[in-house]
């Protein structure tokens, strides 16, 4: 293994410069004082044990100096057959006292209307929201057939407001719900720190909608919007939001929360660039279908770049998405299947857009490491929220890997699911976002 | 003429990312999504009008 004293090194400039050059330097020189140059790491050094172990004690001594609260998040999780069996048990495990914000996931065996009834009715006076899926998340263990819950208490969060964006279909519109949210929170959507405001959105995985609903929230604010598209286990026939006890299909949950404590907000894909170039030149953006790349017929040019015939391409898509590369960061477009010329997209892409041919990684170890960037960046979790794509649930089953991926989330209060998009600044595919509280 | 896509894209950035790092980086990502790529436009660079127009839009939308 290479590349954890790296990693190491910069989480601990990271959280003690705060961007700042001159404490950057000057953390440095404590490091070299301490008998650990940073310039001697890279990516590729040796995971040496007694540098890591120092490197560990530093990354203590940072957090213990730090504080911050931590939040107070408990789940809970039932895997019974009916609604009103699992909610029953998540109101013994819950119970009632001074929770403020409770999120849950339910398997899309449940009626939506009846368990967003249940769940609401069971916590009264609690702002109660989540959305349907296609496999659920819970500390440790990846699950099926259940609901899974987080529950926030009283100073854990300093405000939320929920607000349903009905009628996606018709006009994707979500000015109301920022009118709301700005005589909620008393600012200007424009004018919320997005250090201190946290935005989540849940939205029908059918829809085909959410890089347009995305889009909008982008231009209202610069806080950031972070979530999942809900899922049917895999049935693809009908999605579903959860908000004040009621269910919705064509519309989106959006949440705005002000936690009490710092918070991490994380997009993880385990792709790299294989250094082949697709061009969008002319695309049908509302039905996510590319049409040409590199003016050739988009199934002939992907396959060309793949080195196989047009007839072997829709074999590779599940291992050579293509990805828009922003800093480095792919925001991976997943393709679904090819029609005539045509290749479609989960997620639809502008003409010009240039696309990076990707292969796998190891999804495990990746996570593994966001995981713990994430750890050393907030000095601490005290609870997570994944909206994890199906594509990478499948893919780990097919890898039998999901009890591994359940036990990254072990120690970690976690709750989250299987979804049909993930949401981070725009829509993508094929990835993992995270809400990391501390 | 040229260099006005630079000029509209910098006010954009100006108007909601200030100086910080950041948000200049969100800001980005979202003109990237939308299509326009803020590292192809320099103060040489065509003042392409479906460009311009799109920005016009973007700036109406991103700034209000």
């Amino acid at each position: 293994m290479a590349g954890r004293i790296k990693q190491m090194i910069e989480e601990i400039l990271a959280e003690r410069s705060k961007g700042n050059e001159m404490l950057a330097r000057v953390i440095r020189t404590k490091l070299i004082l301490k008998g650990i140059s940073p310039e001697k790491y890279t990516d590729q050094s040796d995971d040496d044990p007694k540098i890591i172990r120092k490197l560990k004690k530093m990354t203590k001594e940072v957090s213990h100096g730090n504080k911050r609260p931590f939040m107070n998040i408990r789940t809970a999780s039932s895997e019974k057959n009916t609604a009103e069996d699992a909610v029953d048990e998540l109101m013994g495990i819950f119970g009632s006292n001074n929770m403020k914000m409770m999120i849950f996931f339910a398997s899309a065996k449940f009626d939506p209307e009846e368990i967003s009834a249940r769940m609401q009715a069971a916590f009264p006076g609690v702002t109660v929201f989540g959305c349907s899926t296609a496999g659920e998340i819970v500390s440790g263990r990846l699950l099926k057939g259940s609901v899974v819950a987080m529950a926030f208490d009283e100073e854990s969060l300093l405000d939320v407001k929920v607000e349903v964006v009905r009628n996606l279909k018709r006009k994707v519109d979500v000015g109301d719900a920022f009118c709301s949210f700005e005589r909620h929170f008393g600012e200007a959507a424009d004018e919320m720190k997005p250090s201190q405001y946290l935005g989540i959105i849940l939205i029908d995985g059918m829809c085909g909608l959410e890089e347009k609903v995305m889009d909008a929230i982008g231009d209202k604010t610069n806080v950031i919007f972070l979530g999942g598209s809900a899922a049917d286990d895999l049935r693809f026939r009908k999605t579903f939001v959860f908000a004040n006890g009621r269910s919705y299909a064509d519309a989106a949950v959006l949440t705005l929360l002000k936690p009490a404590a710092p918070f991490d907000l994380v997009k993880t894909q385990s792709v790299r660039a294989m250094g082949a170039e697709l061009v969008v030149t002319k695309a049908n953006e509302d039905k996510r279908e590319i049409i040409e790349f590199n003016n050739k017929p988009a199934s002939i040019a992907y396959a060309e770049v793949l080195g196989v015939s047009v007839h072997e391409l829709a074999a590779c898509f599940p291992s050579h998405p293509l990805g828009l590369v922003i800093d480095g960061e792919p925001y991976i477009r997943s393709p679904t299947q090819i029609s005539g010329d045509s290749v479609f997209f989960h997620c639809s892409s502008v003409e010009g857009m240039p696309l990076s041919l990707l292969e796998l990684t190891n999804l495990i170890e990746d996570t593994r490491n966001v995981l713990e960037r994430s750890r050393a960046k907030l000095g601490g979790i005290s609870g997570v929220i994944v909206f994890n794509c199906a594509h990478r649930a499948l893919e780990l089953e097919f890898n039998k890997q999901s009890r591994e991926y359940g036990e990254l989330f072990a120690e970690i209060p976690t709750i989250g699911f299987n979804s049909y998009g993930e949401q981070f600044i725009g829509h993508m595919n094929q990835t993992a976002t995270m809400i990391v509280f501390r | 003429m040229a260099g006005k896509i630079k000029q509209m894209i910098d006010a954009i950035l100006a108007r909601r990312a200030d100086d910080n790092e950041l948000l200049q980086r969100v800001i980005k990502t979202k003109l990237i999504l939308k299509g326009i790529n803020p590292a192809k436009y320099d103060e040489q660079s065509f003042d392409d009008p479906a460009i311009i127009a799109r920005l016009e839009k973007m700036a109406q939308e991103l700034c209000r």
